[in-house]
């Protein structure tokens, strides 16, 4: 019989092909050509925003904290919920294998098309920005590449999240909705230690702890005190290790009844 | 015989719906058939069985283990379920194929007992196509290949022969034969009898989620002739029909219409009754415009079995 490892490779192999060639990651494509879009006009049509004013901006209010939770939502929550929907998990839970690997190896499936779409919109926001006519600080690597960690940490813990939300809940978009934008938009928005409690303050503590003095001008990075890098990613790390454990102990206990 | 299912107490309910009420019984190898109408709890008893679900009360065991979520049930068990889903962009082929990779076997071996399996199914021309592109007969033979691909040692079928045509059932009727020649212990379950009737003889019959009778069908058949059958005739003169049948043999009782065209006859020998009904129709001169015998599906069998 397969142990975890094994079927979680095989299940990630099978699936990343199907998960690629979903409607969910046409959707994910058309919410991340959102801030190259943005930045294409802003650039173009409002001349007075500096290079790295577009990337940082469009980077983190767009991009980072909406873009991103996003994407991971629409390809999170499917994790489970697809096979459910589609009736088909009864082949996967029929098999010898550990049920965890049904739930990993989809959430990895699930990752590459996360990682690969936002780290084409951090890729292509950052690109368009540097063609704007506009004197100011350029767009380096220091603007680039914190963003770039941002949407891969934050893809990676997001997505987890909702691959769980989707093995708990039976409607893990609203409840995945609810989480990202009225918790994590209110909590991370709030003063003080409030803000530890939400992935948006590690993220924005990564980004930091390894941007350029320009991400300073985002409104949020200013005024806060923010971790380490090591903290930060460390917390982030353990958040999705203990998602996935979770769910991987609820779906390995839980009954998914299809109907016929 | 030892038992390949055992079912104590064994009650399942969907919040206020009921599933299976109270179901004890013993399952001993060869083709089992479990018969009832729809919503009888055929489904709800082989999901239990399958290890899909856990039961609300009791206790069930398959093959000497508690099957929800077991991998060494999963190992010896094939499950066909009733709902018409595959994978649409796998070939059949590469669907049964990434399933045997699931149950431990090595890609060339699973790719060869794949395409074994589905050769068994009559699928071997189609199994390099998607099976979106499959009809449904064709789905349906494809979830039974993936059901025995690894070499299960007990089948569950939630209604396999639905939607097949006649040659493709018969295959499918000869495929279970084989398989339990070769040892295999079957449980097959269905709403039309004679599908059943066609695999085996053992049979339980399900109604509203309990067992009403489990053993031989001919036992059971037996059973309901015992029952009067209810014949239904539009006429143009229901009292005279009704005057020429009632002394029939078997005739037990005659309903007329208040307009008098409309006569309902209940007979405890149904074929006797058709045998000598147009001898009597001719001479009577009533009139017969149509004639329908309302209770001879399944469900009016599970009716008269629960009086």
């Amino acid at each position: 019989m397969p142990g975890l490892v094994e079927a979680t490779i095989l299940l990630f192999r099978t699936q990343v092909a199907r998960v690629w060639w979903s409607r969910r990651t046409l959707a994910c494509l058309a919410l991340a050509a959102a801030p190259p879009a943005m930045a294409w006009i802003i650039a173009h049509i409002n001349t007075r925003i500096p290079p790295a004013g577009i990337a940082t901006h469009l980077g983190w209010l767009l991009l980072v904290q909406i873009v991103t939770p996003l994407c991971a939502l629409v390809c999170g929550s499917a994790v489970v919920t697809e096979e459910i929907e589609d009736r088909t998990i009864t082949y996967l839970f029929s098999r010898p294998i550990p049920r965890a690997a049904v739930l990993l190896g989809r959430w990895l499936a699930s990752l590459v098309v996360v990682s690969v779409v936002l780290g084409l919109s951090a890729w292509l926001t950052t690109a368009v920005a540097r063609s704007s006519p506009v004197a100011g600080a350029p767009v380096d690597d220091r603007i680039t590449v914190p963003l770039l960690a941002a949407v891969w940490i934050g893809g990676a813990v997001y997505s987890a999240l909702f691959a769980a939300a989707g093995v708990i809940f039976r409607h893990p978009m609203i409840a995945g909705l609810a989480y990202a934008f009225a918790v994590e938009g209110f909590l991370a928005n709030l003063p003080g230690r409030n803000q530890a409690l939400t992935v948006q303050y590690y993220l924005r503590s990564v980004i930091a702890a390894t941007g350029s003095p320009e991400w300073r001008h985002v409104e949020g990075f200013a005024t806060s005190k923010f971790e380490t890098l090591g903290v930060a990613t460390t917390t982030l790390a353990v958040v999705l290790v203990v998602v996935l454990a979770l769910a991987s102990w609820r779906i390995s206990r839980k009954e998914f009844v299809l109907s016929a | 015989m030892s038992a390949v299912v055992t079912a104590r107490d064994l009650s399942r309910w969907y919040g206020p719906v009921v599933g299976l009420v109270d179901v004890s019984l013993t399952l001993e190898s060869g083709i089992i058939g479990l018969l009832g109408p729809n919503g009888a709890g055929k489904s709800t008893l082989l999901k239990l069985v399958a290890g899909e679900i856990r039961p609300s009360r009791g206790a069930i065991e398959v093959l000497g283990r508690d099957p929800f979520a077991n991998r060494a049930h999963f190992a010896d068990t094939g499950f066909c379920p009733q709902q018409d889903a595959l994978y649409g962009d796998m070939t059949g082929l590469a669907f049964v194929t990434f399933l045997l990779r699931l149950s431990g076997y090595s890609a060339r071996d699973a790719r060869e007992r794949a395409g074994r399996a589905l050769e068994r199914v009559g699928l071997s021309d189609a199994m390099d196509r998607r099976t979106r592109e499959y009809s449904r007969g064709m789905r349906q033979r494809t979830k039974i290949a993936q059901a025995i691909a690894h070499g299960p040692k007990f089948l569950i079928a939630d209604e396999p022969l639905a939607g097949l045509d006649p040659v493709a059932r018969r295959g499918i009727v000869e495929l279970f034969r084989e398989l339990q020649r070769e040892g295999l212990a079957l449980l097959v379950s269905s709403h039309v009898l004679h599908e059943i009737e066609e695999l085996t003889r053992e049979v339980v019959l399900l109604h509203r989620g309990r067992v009403l009778a489990q053993g031989d069908v001919q036992g059971i058949r037996a059973l309901l002739s015992s029952h009067p059958r209810k014949v239904e005739f539009r006429v143009r003169d229901a009292r005279r029909l009704a005057r020429a049948v009632v002394e029939m043999p078997g005739v037990r009782g005659v309903r007329i219409s208040a307009d008098g065209t409309e006569l309902g006859v209940e007979t405890s020998d149904l074929d006797g009754f058709l045998g000598a009904l147009p001898a009597i129709a001719a001479s009577a001169r009533a009139g017969i415009q149509s004639l329908d015998t309302p209770d001879a599906g399944l469900e009016a069998v599970f009716d008269y079995l629960v009086g």
